[in-house]
């Protein structure tokens, strides 16, 4: 029953799940980081790129919306060291299974924040004798940045989140350690609440602090 | 070092079963968080403080936490806290349920909200009832805008099962990973088990963009 909870165990090791929260936010700037220059790379290579680069990646996007994190991450993990020869520790499979997760989205954010501004406003950008490097650069993106501001945030809370899930190849980030701790203190319970109420306090701030961001600069994405 | 492909076809009747539960899973998981989604949109728009605050508090909690650890916690807490052992599947079901409908609740308030109140009110002073209104006015057009983010969100779903394979829950990434360990054929089967994933999403994917084009409502 719940009547007798126990936390000290928790507390005893509050040093072991700082590290682990550490390892969590490490790993999670690290790739929102990489996700956002891949994904930036890939998405201007779709919109702008010649057709065969375009479909390429439009193909490579699709496949990542199809495949599960996690059948990425432990392939990346297990798999690829077979395949390439060389095996990658826990904590850099998951950046680059989660990067390659992760960009896919955020190249499709950018090519619906791209594909939202009007065509009329890049013909009449180039009309006035603007080059296709300026158009992109003073009229199209300053506006779909803002525009896109929502989803990128999301992307940092799905990058958090998605990052537990490299739990299951033994990356020491805070839900492996709070699984390890749960098995060795018989205390899952005390341990799975506390791990979720943390979990809490870092992501809904987080979302909040996008969505006010957005209320504040919402007036300058619009046209 | 020499890859054996033989050992996919071997193992095709214990793969097929995990499909078939992986799509069960989902399937299940949806029937269960419509209603859910639409019951807590409801409650959010209710004009009831607490209710609206109720509905608020879970649907943000379960937004902002990870799929895996609610798992986790499903699978360790629940039992204790309601007093009732759960097989696997009811256990993974749950915790995929509550994830889901907190999204679908977004999703349907959403909707809702964005069918401008003068319609409403319009349609009332012609002289329809609320039932009317609702059906014949707000409904058509709020399915419009519900249906491509519903799509997505079976989209997410179908992939999010695979998360229940920690706690043995027997669908397609679990049913992978076992045979993967008791044959050691790790290159063949992780590939095996991203490729019936692909083959199964990439449709899914394909078919999501489409009801986006069809029933997408741009401003």
């Amino acid at each position: 029953m719940l009547g007798d909870l126990d936390f000290s165990p928790l507390l005893e090791s509050w040093r072991y799940l700082a590290a682990g929260l550490g390892v969590t936010l490490a790993l999670s700037a690290l790739t929102v980081v990489s996700s956002l220059l891949l994904g930036a790379a890939i998405g201007f290579a779709r919109v702008y790129g010649p057709v065969w680069i375009s479909r390429i990646l439009t193909f490579y996007i699709d496949s990542m919306r199809a495949i599960p994190v996690l059948v990425v991450l432990v392939w990346m993990y297990f798999a690829f060291p077979l395949v390439a020869g060389i095996s990658l520790p826990p904590f850099w499979a998951a950046w680059a299974a989660l990067t390659l997760h992760v960009a896919a989205y955020v190249a499709e954010i950018l090519r619906a924040g791209i594909k939202s501004i009007r065509s009329g406003q890049t013909r009449a950008a180039l009309a006035l004798g603007m080059s296709g490097v300026q158009v992109v650069g003073k009229v199209v993106l300053p506006q779909a940045v803002i525009r896109m501001l929502p989803a990128l945030g999301s992307v940092v809370s799905v990058t958090i989140k998605d990052t537990a899930i490299a739990a299951t190849i033994a990356v020491p980030e805070y839900m492996e350690r709070s699984q390890t701790l749960a098995g060795q203190s018989f205390r899952p319970v005390e341990v799975f609440t506390t791990a979720m109420i943390v979990y809490f306090i870092i992501l809904f701030p987080a979302t909040r602090a996008v969505d006010m961001l957005y209320r504040r600069l919402a007036h300058l994405g619009r046209s | 070092m020499t890859f054996d492909w033989g050992i996919v076809w071997h193992y095709r009747a214990a793969l097929a079963d995990g499909v078939v539960m992986t799509v069960l899973l989902a399937v299940a998981t949806m029937l269960i968080a419509i209603p859910g989604g639409i019951v807590l949109a409801l409650m959010r728009l209710s004009p009831l403080r607490p209710v609206a605050a109720a509905s608020a508090c879970f649907v943000e909690f379960f937004r902002n936490i990870p799929l895996i650890l609610l798992v986790y916690w499903a699978f360790y807490v629940m039992p204790v806290a309601i007093g009732i052992e759960f097989s696997a599947f009811a256990t993974g079901l749950a915790a995929l349920s509550l994830n889901v409908s907190a999204y679908n609740a977004e999703t349907f308030r959403a909707g809702i909200v964005s069918i401008r109140r003068g319609q409403g009110e319009a349609a009332l002073a012609l002289g329809m009832s609320r039932w009317q209104v609702m059906r014949q006015v707000v409904l058509p057009q709020a399915v419009r805008r519900v249906l491509p983010v519903l799509a997505s969100t079976w989209v997410s779903l179908f992939k999010d099962t695979s998360l229940v394979s920690v706690i043995g829950v027997s669908e397609l990434a679990y049913v992978s990973l076992q045979i993967r360990s008791q044959t050691f054929r790790i290159l063949e089967m992780l590939t095996a088990m991203a490729a019936i994933y692909w083959l199964l999403g990439y449709p899914q994917a394909k078919l999501v963009d489409w009801i986006h084009r069809r029933y997408g409502v741009s401003e």
